[in-house]
C-alpha cells in the first residue's frame, strides 16, 4: 500500500498495556523528526561531500495502539468495515484484567485471515506449537520475546509487508 | 432436650436406650402381669369359693336327707302304729330307750298320737336329759308345732331346719301309718339334730371347707349388709386379702331365710399366682439385665469402642492435619473394612497432599518466577530501545565530518563562498551535536527512571516474598522427607542421606510451603557443599531435637553435612544479603539470606556452624513446636 505522495503505507495495530511500551512502539515506527535546521544541515553535507548520495526512502506506518486484547479485536472489525485492514497486528501476550493476546490473536485471526501477526511479550505460559496450532498459518504468526529493539522490529515489519 | 440427647457420645446414647428399652420391657411385663394374669388368679379362688359354698350346703341337705331318711324308717311301721294307738305298750320299753337316741345319732326325738297327745320324747344336750319344752316350738301357739305333729295325708311329710330356742335344728317329721305305707295314720314321729358346733366341726371335717353360720340378723349386723339383700338366696362372694368369703341364705321350714351359710376359703391360689407373678417379674428383671448387659457389652465391643476409635482418629486427623496416622482396627466384619477403607483413603490423600504441595510449591515458584520476568522485560524493553537512541544519536555525532570541514576551510585554495560554507556546516554541526547531547540527556534521565522502575518490581517481590502466610502444625519428618527431593535423582548414588527416626515425633507451627522452601534450600546447600568439597562419599544427616527459648517449646532442625565447611568469617556473613561462597554460574536457589527472613517469619532463628574449611557444616533451624505436640 502507498500513500498519495508515493511513499510506503504500512498500517500497524499495537496492543500492549504498558504506556511506556506503547510510547516506544509509537517512537519507534513514527518517521524519523526532520527540523529545518536538520534538514539544512543534510543539504550542505550533501553539497559539501557526497553530491550523489541519495536518501534512503524510508516506511510509512500508520500505527494504532491500544491496551487492552478486547480493543485490538475491536479496532480490526472496525478497520475491515472501513475496507482498510491492518497488516500487521503486534501484541502482548499478558494484558490484564481483559482477554490475554492469545485469545484477541485468535479472535483477530478469525476476522483477518491475511493480517500478519506478532506476539511480542515478556514470559508466556503458552508454547509457540501451541499458538501455532490455534493461530494458523504458521507463516503469517511470529513470536518475540522483550526486551528488544522496536526500531529494529519496525525494520522487521516493513520488509515482512514489502515481501509479500 | 432432644438436642441435649443428640449431643451425647454415641456410647451414651446407645445405653440409655437400652435402659428405656429395659424400663419400658419391665412396666410392660409387669402391667401384663398384675392386669391380666393376677385378676385371672382372683377369679379361680371365687371359683372355688364358689365350689365350696355349694359343697357345704349339699353336706348340711345330705345330712337333712339322713334325718329324712331315719325318720322314713321309723314312721311306716306296724309296732309303732300299734303304740300309737295305745295297742302295743311294749313297743316303748323295747325301742324308746335312752341308746336310741345315741344310736340313731339324734339329739331330738318325740312321737305324738293322733290329736297331738305326746306318747314319747327325749332331747340329749351334751349327754344331760332335757325337756323338749325347751326347744320352745312345741308350744301349742308355736307355728312349727302345727306342722310337725299333725299330719293329713299319708304323703305328709315336714323336713328343714327351724330355729329353736337352743338354737337352729334340722328337723324331721312324718305320719305314723303301717308299714305298707297304709292308714290310718296313728299320730306323727319327730326327730331332730341340732346345728351346733359339733356338728358344724363334723360337715367341716367331711367337706374340707371351712363353714359357719349365723342368723341373718346377726351376719346382717356384723357385715354391715342389709338383710334383704342376703334373703334372696343368691350366692355372694366376698374377697379380702387373704380369704374369699362365700354366703347364701338357708330356709326353714316355712320356705323363709332363717340362716346364712358362710363358707370361708383362702386365697391360696390368689397367694400361689402372687408368687408366681412376682417370681415372674423377678425372671423377666434379671434376663432383662441379663440380656441388657449382654447386648450393651457386645454393642460397646464390636460396634461402640471401634466406631468412637474412627471418629477419635478422624477428629485427630482433622485438627492435627496428620495424615501419617493409622487407625489399623483389627477384625473382618464391616467395621474393620471401613477402617482399613479409612487408612487407605487417608494415605491415599496423604500421598496426594504430598504430590499437591510439591505441585504447588513448584508452581508458586513457576508463576512468581513467570511473573517477575514478564514485569522485569516489559520495564527493561523501553531501557532497551533507549539505550539504541542514544546510540543512534552518538552515531548521528560521528557521522558529522566536522573534521574533514575544518580541513579544507584551512586550504588557502579554498575558495570564499565554499570556506562560508563549510563554517555555516561546522556551525550547524555543533548545534546539531548540542541538540542530540540534549536529547541523550534526556533519555538518560528517562532510563534512569526506568532502571528504578525494575529495582521497584525486584523489591515488590522480596516484599511478596516476605509476607507471612498460613501457618498450621506440621510433623517434621513430613516436610523433610518431601525436602529432601531436592537432590538430583542422578546424584542419589554420590550422597546419603539420613533421616534420623526421632524427626517423627515433632510437630511445629509453620507455614509448610515455606518451611518446605527453607529445608529445601539448606538440603540443597548441603549437596553442593559436598560436590564443592572433598571426593569422599557425602553425607546429609537430617534431625529434630526439642529445646526452650525465652521458656518457649520450640523444636531444632538439623542438616548436617561432611562438604566444604566454612571459615570463620564465612559463618559471620553466611546469611548477610548477596552472599556467597559459591563458584560463579551455580544455582542459588533462594538464597540462605531468603532462608533467614523466612525463618524469622515464621517465629523462628536461623544459624550455621562449621569446624572450618573441608570439616561440613551444620545449620540449625529454630521453629516453634505446636501446641500440643
Amino acid at each position: 500500500m502507498t500513500t498519495e505522495d508515493g511513499h510506503e503505507n504500512i498500517r500497524v495495530l499495537i496492543a500492549d498495556d504498558d504506556e511506556h511500551i506503547l510510547d516506544a512502539y509509537r517512537e519507534a515506527f513514527s518517521e524519523p523528526e526532520s527540523t529545518r535546521e536538520i534538514r539544512a544541515l543534510d543539504a550542505l553535507a550533501a553539497e559539501l561531500f557526497d553530491p550523489d548520495t541519495d536518501a534512503e526512502e524510508t516506511p510509512h506506518f500508520n500505527v494504532v495502539a491500544c491496551s487492552q486484547g478486547d480493543e485490538a479485536v475491536s479496532l480490526t472489525q472496525q478497520a475491515a468495515d472501513d475496507g482498510e485492514p491492518f497488516d500487521v497486528v503486534i501484541l502482548d501476550v499478558r494484558m490484564p484484567p481483559g482477554i490475554d493476546g492469545v485469545e484477541a490473536g485468535s479472535k483477530i485471526r478469525e476476522l483477518d485471515p491475511d493480517v500478519e501477526i506478532i506476539f511480542v511479550t515478556g514470559y508466556s505460559d503458552v508454547p509457540l506449537e501451541e499458538l501455532q496450532r490455534r493461530i494458523p498459518p504458521p507463516l503469517k504468526l511470529h513470536y518475540l520475546n522483550k526486551p528488544l529493539s522496536f526500531s529494529q522490529l519496525a525494520h522487521d515489519v516493513a520488509s515482512m509487508v514489502r515481501s509479500h | 432436650m432432644s438436642n441435649a440427647i443428640e449431643n451425647l457420645p454415641l456410647q451414651r446414647k446407645v445405653f440409655l436406650t437400652l435402659l428405656l428399652v429395659f424400663a419400658v420391657f419391665s412396666a410392660l411385663s409387669y402391667a401384663i402381669l398384675t392386669g391380666v394374669i393376677a385378676p385371672a388368679f382372683d377369679d379361680l379362688d371365687l371359683s372355688a369359693a364358689r365350689t365350696n359354698l355349694v359343697r357345704a350346703e349339699r353336706a348340711i341337705k345330705t345330712d337333712i336327707e339322713n334325718l329324712e331318711a331315719i325318720t322314713a324308717d321309723w314312721g311306716p311301721w306296724d309296732d309303732i302304729h300299734d303304740y300309737a294307738r295305745g295297742i302295743n305298750p311294749g313297743f316303748r320299753k323295747g325301742n324308746l330307750d335312752r341308746p336310741t337316741l345315741t344310736n340313731l345319732g339324734l339329739d331330738v326325738m318325740a312321737v305324738y298320737a293322733v290329736e297331738r297327745e305326746l306318747l314319747w320324747s327325749q332331747m340329749r344336750i351334751e349327754g344331760e336329759e332335757h325337756s323338749i319344752e325347751e326347744l320352745g316350738i312345741f308350744g301349742t301357739d308355736d307355728p312349727a308345732y302345727a306342722v310337725l305333729t299333725a299330719h293329713e295325708q299319708i304323703e305328709s311329710r315336714t323336713v328343714g331346719i327351724v330355729s329353736t330356742a337352743l338354737g337352729p335344728m334340722l328337723i324331721s317329721s312324718r305320719p305314723i301309718v303301717r308299714s305298707d305305707d297304709s292308714g290310718p295314720i296313728a299320730g306323727a314321729v319327730i326327730m331332730g339334730q341340732f346345728m351346733n358346733d359339733e356338728r358344724k366341726a363334723r360337715l367341716a371335717e367331711r367337706t374340707e371347707v371351712d363353714l359357719h353360720w349365723r342368723s341373718i340378723e346377726d351376719f346382717s349386723h356384723n357385715h354391715g349388709i342389709d338383710p334383704l339383700a342376703i334373703a334372696d338366696r343368691n350366692v355372694h362372694l366376698e374377697m379380702s386379702d387373704t380369704s374369699v368369703s362365700a354366703f347364701v341364705a338357708l330356709s326353714d321350714i316355712f320356705g323363709e331365710s332363717l340362716l346364712v351359710l358362710d363358707v370361708w376359703t383362702p386365697r391360696q391360689i390368689s397367694a400361689l399366682g402372687e408368687q408366681t407373678v412376682n417370681a415372674a417379674m423377678l425372671f423377666l428383671i434379671i434376663t432383662g439385665i441379663f440380656v441388657t448387659a449382654v447386648i450393651g457389652y457386645l454393642l460397646r465391643g464390636w460396634i461402640l469402642v471401634p466406631i468412637e476409635k474412627l471418629a477419635c482418629h478422624m477428629v485427630k486427623i482433622r485438627e492435627s492435619g496428620d495424615l501419617s496416622h493409622r487407625l489399623e482396627l483389627t477384625g473382618d466384619d464391616e467395621i474393620g473394612a471401613l477402617a482399613a477403607e479409612f487408612d487407605n483413603l487417608t494415605s491415599e490423600v496423604h500421598e496426594a497432599r504430598k504430590a499437591l504441595l510439591l505441585q504447588s510449591f513448584k508452581a508458586g515458584k513457576a508463576d512468581t518466577a513467570a511473573e517477575v520476568l514478564h514485569n522485569i522485560r516489559n520495564a527493561m524493553t523501553p531501557m532497551i530501545n533507549g539505550l539504541e537512541r542514544l546510540a543512534k544519536s552518538f552515531k548521528i555525532a560521528e557521522d558529522l565530518r566536522v573534521g574533514e570541514a575544518t580541513q579544507q576551510l584551512s586550504d588557502p585554495d579554498c575558495p570564499p563562498d565554499r570556506a562560508d560554507k563549510f563554517i555555516q556546516y561546522i556551525d550547524a554541526s555543533f548545534a546539531r551535536v548540542k541538540a542530540v547531547n540534549d536529547e541523550a540527556s534526556e533519555d538518560m534521565k528517562v532510563m534512569q527512571s526506568q532502571a528504578r522502575q525494575v529495582e521497584g518490581i525486584l523489591a515488590d517481590q522480596e516484599k511478596f516474598a516476605n509476607v507471612a502466610p498460613l501457618e498450621e502444625d506440621i510433623v517434621v519428618d513430613e516436610v523433610v522427607g518431601e525436602a529432601a527431593h531436592v537432590i538430583p535423582k542422578a546424584a542419589k548414588d554420590a550422597v546419603d542421606v539420613e533421616l534420623d527416626e526421632g524427626l517423627m515425633r515433632y510437630r511445629v507451627r509453620a507455614h509448610r510451603i515455606g518451611l518446605l522452601q527453607v529445608l529445601g534450600n539448606l538440603i540443597l546447600n548441603a549437596y553442593e557443599s559436598i560436590q564443592r568439597g572433598s571426593k569422599r562419599r557425602g553425607r546429609i544427616c537430617l534431625s529434630a531435637s526439642d529445646t526452650l527459648v525465652d521458656d518457649k517449646p520450640m523444636v531444632r532442625l538439623t542438616v548436617r553435612d561432611n562438604g566444604s565447611g566454612f571459615d570463620e568469617d564465612t559463618s559471620q556473613r553466611i546469611f548477610q544479603r548477596g552472599f556467597t561462597s559459591k563458584s560463579a554460574g551455580s544455582t542459588t536457589g533462594l538464597g540462605l539470606h531468603w532462608c533467614a527472613n523466612a525463618v524469622a517469619g515464621m517465629g523462628g532463628r536461623i544459624s550455621a556452624e562449621s569446624r572450618g574449611m573441608g570439616q561440613g557444616a551444620e545449620f540449625h533451624v529454630l521453629l516453634p513446636a505446636a501446641q500440643g505436640g
